[in-house]
């Protein structure tokens, strides 16, 4: 099977698994988060706006560790251990837990008994709370970076889809010793210049005759490279993606084989029947919180850390927050694996608008898809269609 | 007849109202000018938010995306047909803002007739998500300056126009709210199916309460664009959404003169705290925190205790006093210590002031300041003594 | 109700997509640009994409003259950068700059009879928070405004400026339509009509690159410009433009964008936008495998957070900068050893610095040389500029279009030296030699 790569109508589908990939990885965050959500509305019936703060706190505390352990922008270190990395997300998750039992014990507790709407507007303004207050006090401007240098695992895998044309390589192969001697015959040249940008007109032919090789050879080299098809995993990356499978499996267990577990999902059925047959429902908000901040502050390490680049300031949460929130409306609110499930759909659909060439677009496809759902499937993927009757 | 004296009367001291404010502002410079009409045009936004969200009680908190479409819409006028125009600037003003309402009346009717059946969370979550889709979309429009902005040419300001449009929609709320339909938005608000075995067109209700309400922000929009002169994406976030919902829920929901007095509150407080030495700022955050905790300390002690009057009457002044004692305190503690001086740089505590605000509301007082008062003609005459006054207004 | 419900949910999906497609696609309108209008209401109109553009064809006067100072008065002169945010590099270091001018403008005499008082003012990165930072300066009685770096940002301070008459100094902004604001706006900089060509320039001829790639900041009027003039240059010596991806100032997610990118298989990227986004562009390329692939950029990338965010994917790329620490002139010379005794023995992190300086001392000299203390001869005396020796070149302003013609140096990024140094100097052009 020979699949060049084809243009159709725009769409250029040599690029397509790669950014399939990319969408499970940036989904993988976003299921961390929706856990969060979904949790938490099964048990209280509330969405928690401040979820993304949490979230955004997390990724702070991952950069406050990083600069204690030596990784502060002024510093110049030479490696890192594994070590480091758990460190940062043990301690995002523990910080995440606490912030979250906080947020419920003060700001949801007292509300239970009011509207749901009053529950709503103060966690909006929780969210707005923590997002302002924390441009006081937070380093955010300009936005920080985690250094990339504490992550250990810097090299890429590269998974071949399909294996390069031999022929090609060959060429490519064949055309390295001109390339290297022309590079060779340039350095030589440079050790009595002035300057690599400062040449006689002797270096300057030299230079050039040096940057002709290396074309030919680079474009002989993209030829072969072009006839196969391959994807390229980030170690930091795959990282993640097995750290988050083991927290939601652990998290599973958490919920469907211990007693805690069960006494959450009868909480989440019917609040009211559960504290009449005995269930501490307030320990058990509070150790749903603890659940799905601390699985929040997991994605926003590994977020901040492995997605190189990402940029923290206090509003680093907010976008991902609504993005988890819809997936965890698409996988159906208050069902645990939908949670993924709308997680990953949503993260593959993100990067595919991308890949489309709207990548302007990338945010809105979250709220079409949320409405879209909420207006024909409320219960979401895996919830019930169940329709309101009186 | 006592009635419509009444009424001619109201609508001409609010004319008259609005010219001498134009006056006296203008007089005082450009900048206040745009304090001034800025003021106006979020009273316009809260009171027309406050008929989708408190009399028809659908939580709509996507209200920026009608300011946008609004200034939008005034935007792209200007800049094609403005040249053309050789009227004066008032009656320019006013085609823009029926453009501009007929823009976000259609924005309105998008976001309101999908909303139906939901209610609460998700009917708040599917608004807050057409205005993001809305804004994305207005973004990534070349035509319009894409997500740079672009600029509205020219600029006019004038101050009479945009507060007699925040009266016209305070008037037309009222009026509906007084009046047989308002009836039918409030009964929604109660009770959508009784109110629909009642022979309610519930449906038709709400899509009209959006309409309305959306149509007045994009009026105010309009006005917005010319007023700011660079309209971007950047100006109508989900934060401008949340403020106005702040705005209102602070005022009252339900109630117009809340929603109208807390939209000046909080435009003009930050306004002014932007310009406050730090010092000062510190003293203001000291005693909002010391007045919570006086007003938690009480209410507590309130519930809780069941002793003689008098020992009540002492913790309260007691509980004043510790709570003036930290309010000072506090601010010292804000002052001295270097890496919290970023706390009191008072534009930074706008967004800030507006959270707080928005829980301790619900928390102390989820009904607002004014609940579901009015302020009316009955009450002020109450006021001097009069009692028995026959409310003025007509109830269907 | 349900089968009507239903219906009526189609309909309006069917109405709000039809509308959002609509929207997207179909010729587009003439581009509204920008019009200005003067007092006596002829307008200009321009039909420049994209939005963010000054009207084309000759600079125009205010339409009034502005303020004067009375006698005994306080000269008030505006300073506006980007003191939070973002930008907040180079906002502190060009106030820092303009600071450090008036001091040694005072300490060879001042204006005599005179205080000279900077007021500051933040444009919090954003171009509506400048803005309102210039209308409150105008407010407060600033007759000049020196600021700001970034041209989306001074593009509305001009646009603040021009009706009330009042001259604009930018610091580093590069965009080249922003003088055509009014004859009030001129700059101490140099103009992306060099920027680019420079960078193609050194492309082409000194890296040998052939095809390239460019990632452009769509929020940004000065990507956008940057990215439009490398483009046109480098296909004039030659080169070839495989694609171009847009993305916006704010975003963190740039792995879809590279994707398509490396599919072209570039040999060279031109990153045109600011710091904040290049560096974790950078990274996310190399880790897409576009590992030999050159990054070269503008003076965008001028700031040390650029490393941190680059880390070490940004390290041996080149880009486009008004002048070096290294330079051997006495002017710079001098203006360190100043800079270091106010902030403890460190050089400036950004070029904005000396921008900074240069623009306020350049203003304050012109005011000192002008017929009266008022904003309409400071703008002649602005105009008439000539050979004025600043920090970062020679600046000359007479004939130019409010555009001096500068000196642009190629430095490369590479890992700092024990004094922090991380601009490695490569080369340098003059505007005629890009032409």
């Amino acid at each position: 099977m020979h699949l060049p790569s084809v243009l159709v109508a725009g769409l250029d589908f040599s690029t397509l698994p790669q950014q399939v990939v990319n969408g499970i990885l940036l989904g993988a965050i976003y299921a961390l988060i929706a856990l969060g959500y979904t949790m938490v509305y099964g048990v209280l019936k509330l969405i928690n706006f401040a979820h993304g703060e949490v979230f955004m706190l997390g990724a702070y505390t991952a950069l406050f560790v990083s600069w204690g352990l030596g990784y502060k922008p002024t510093d110049n270190p030479t490696g890192s251990s594994p070590f480091n990395l758990l460190l940062m997300l043990l301690a995002s998750m523990l910080v995440c837990a606490v912030i979250g039992v906080l947020i419920e014990r003060f700001a949801y507790r007292p509300m239970r008994s009011q509207a749901r709407i009053a529950s709503l507007i103060t966690a909006i303004g929780m969210s707005l709370f923590l997002q302002y207050g924390g441009q006081l006090v937070l380093p955010n401007s300009p936005p920080q970076n985690i250094a990339g240098k504490i992550n250990p695992y810097q090299g890429n895998i590269a998974i071949p889809l399909r294996g390069k044309n031999a022929d090609l390589v060959a060429q490519a192969a064949k055309a390295k010793p001109a390339f290297d001697q022309a590079q060779a015959a340039f350095q030589e040249d440079l050790k009595h210049e002035k300057s690599e940008f400062d040449l006689t007109p002797q270096g300057q032919a030299l230079s050039d005759a040096a940057h002709k090789a290396e074309r030919t050879y680079n474009d002989l080299q993209n030829k072969a490279d072009a006839s196969g098809l391959q994807v390229n995993l980030p170690q930091g990356q795959m990282i993640m993606l097995v750290t988050t499978l083991v927290l939601m499996g652990l998290l599973t267990y958490l919920v469907m084989y211990t007693k805690r577990g069960r006494a959450m999902r009868a909480v989440s059925h019917d609040f009211d029947s559960a504290a009449l047959m005995g269930v501490n429902v307030n320990s058990i908000v509070t150790f749903t919180f603890i659940l799905g901040s601390s699985l929040a502050g997991a994605g926003a390490m590994m977020n901040a850390t492995f997605l190189t680049g990402t940029k923290i300031d206090t509003f680093f949460g907010m976008l991902p927050g609504v993005k988890a929130f819809v997936a965890a409306v698409l996988g159906g609110i208050g069902n645990i694996p939908g949670a993924v499930l709308g997680g990953l759909l949503m993260g593959v659909a993100e990067t595919l608008v991308v890949w489309a060439g709207y990548s302007s677009y990338r945010d809105a496809i979250a709220f079409v898809i949320l409405i879209v759902v909420l207006l024909f499937r409320p219960g979401g993927l895996m919830g019930s269609s169940k329709v309101e009757k009186v | 007849m006592k009635f419509w004296g009444v009424r001619f009367g109201s609508i001409a001291a609010a004319v008259l109202g609005a010219l001498l404010l134009q006056g006296v502002a203008g007089h005082f410079g450009d900048f206040i000018v745009h304090l001034v009409v800025l003021a106006g045009l979020y009273v316009t936004l809260a009171v027309s938010l406050n008929l989708i969200n408190g009399i028809t009680g659908q939580f709509s908190i996507g209200h920026a995306a009608f300011y946008q479409v609004g200034a939008y819409s005034a935007g792209y006028l200007a800049t094609r047909f403005h040249p053309k125009f050789h009227g004066p600037e008032t009656i320019w003003l006013v085609i823009v803002m029926a453009a501009g309402a007929l823009g976000a009346c259609i924005a309105g009717l998008i976001v309101g007739l999908p909303s139906l059946r939901l209610k609460g969370d998700y009917l708040a979550i599917v608004t807050l998500g057409f205005g993001e889709i809305i804004r994305i979309v207005v973004q990534n429009q070349d035509a319009l300056g894409a997500s740079y902005g672009f600029t509205v040419a020219p600029r006019i300001q004038i101050v009479s126009v945009v507060w007699l449009l925040a009266i016209l929609c305070i008037a037309v709320c009222r009026n509906l709210l007084k009046s047989a339909h308002g009836l039918t938005f409030l009964a929604v608000r109660e009770d959508e199916v009784a109110s629909s075995a009642m022979g309610v067109n519930v449906t038709r209700t709400k899509v009209t309460a959006f309409i309305i309400g959306s149509a007045f922000a994009g009026a105010a929009g309009a006005l917005y664009a010319h007023a700011q002169a660079f309209i971007s994406p950047s100006l109508f976030t989900m934060d401008v959404s949340f403020i106005i919902v702040t705005m209102v829920v602070l005022g009252g929901t339900g109630s117009i003169t809340g929603s109208a007095v807390a939209a000046v509150i909080l435009f003009y407080l930050p306004e002014k705290m932007r310009d406050l030495s730090e010092i000062q700022n510190s003293k203001i955050l000291g005693f909002s925190i010391g007045l919570i905790l006086v007003i938690v300390f009480i209410r507590q002690m309130m519930e809780k205790y069941h002793g003689p009057k008098a020992t009540k009457g002492w913790i309260i002044t007691g509980g004043v006093v510790g709570g003036v004692v930290i309010s000072y305190i506090l601010a010292a503690i804000l002052h001295a210590i270097p890496a919290l001086q970023g706390v009191t740089e008072g534009s930074k505590l706008r967004m800030v002031v507006f959270a707080v605000t928005l829980i301790v509301l619900m928390l102390l007082r989820p009904q607002g300041i004014f609940a579901h008062h009015e302020f009316s003609l009955s009450w002020v005459a109450k006021l001097f003594g009069k009692k028995d006054v026959p409310r003025v207004e007509v109830s269907a | 109700m349900t089968k009507e419900y239903f219906s009526i949910k189609l309909g309006v999906a069917a109405l709000a997509l039809g509308m959002i497609a609509a929207s997207g696609c179909g010729d587009k309108p003439a581009d509204p640009g920008t019009t200005t209008t003067t007092t006596t209401g002829t307008t200009a109109t321009n039909t420049d994409k994209p939005a963010g553009d000054a009207p084309a064809g000759e600079r125009k006067a205010p339409p009034v003259d502005g303020p004067k100072v009375a006698d005994g008065e306080d000269i008030k002169i505006s300073a506006i950068g980007s003191l939070t945010g973002d930008q907040k590099p180079w906002g502190t270091d060009s106030l820092d700059g303009a600071n450090m001018a008036l001091e040694d403008f005072n300490k060879q005499g001042g204006i005599p009879g005179h205080k000279i008082v900077i007021l500051p003012g933040d444009s919090a990165s954003k171009p509506e928070q400048a803005q309102t930072a210039a209308e409150k300066a105008i407010a407060d009685g600033a007759i000049a405004i020196v600021g700001e770096v970034a041209s989306g940002h001074t593009i509305q301070i001009a646009k603040s400026a021009f009706p009330k008459g009042i001259p604009v100094v930018a610091v580093g902004a590069t965009k080249t339509t922003l003088t055509n604001e009014g004859t009030n706006v001129f700059r101490v900089c140099y103009t992306d009509d060099v920027q680019g060509p420079v960078m193609a320039k050194f492309a082409y001829d000194k890296l040998g690159l052939r095809k390239m790639a460019m990632m452009t900041d769509n929020k940004q009027p000065y990507s956008q410009g940057l990215s439009a003039s490398f483009a046109a240059a480098f296909k004039k010596f030659g080169g070839e433009i495989v694609d171009e991806q847009k993305y916006e100032s704010g975003n963190t997610q740039f792995s879809g964008q590279i994707t398509q990118l490396a599919a072209k298989q570039p040999d060279g990227m031109f990153l045109s936008g600011y710091f904040t986004e290049v560096g974790p562009i950078a990274q996310a390329a190399r880790q897409a495998g576009l590992s030999k692939v050159k990054f070269l950029g503008g003076d965008g990338w001028d700031s040390p957070s650029l490393l941190t965010s680059g880390g070490d994917a940004i390290i041996g790329s080149y880009f486009c900068n008004h002048y070096n620490n290294a330079d051997d002139r006495p002017q710079v010379k001098t203006f360190e050893e100043e800079y270091k005794a106010k902030h403890d023995g460190k050089l400036p992190g950004t070029t904005m610095a000396a921008l900074g300086y240069d623009a306020m001392m350049l203003t304050l000299q012109r005011l000192k040389a002008a017929k009266s203390l008022s904003s309409k001869d400071l703008i002649a005396s602005l105009e008439d500029t000539t050979d004025y020796k600043g920090i970062t070149g020679d600046i000359t302003l007479k004939g130019m279009n409010g555009n001096p013609p500068k000196r642009a140096i190629v430095v490369e990024v590479a890992k700092p030296d024990a004094q922090g140094q991380w601009q490695k100097f490569a080369t340098a052009y003059t505007p005629d030699q890009v032409k």
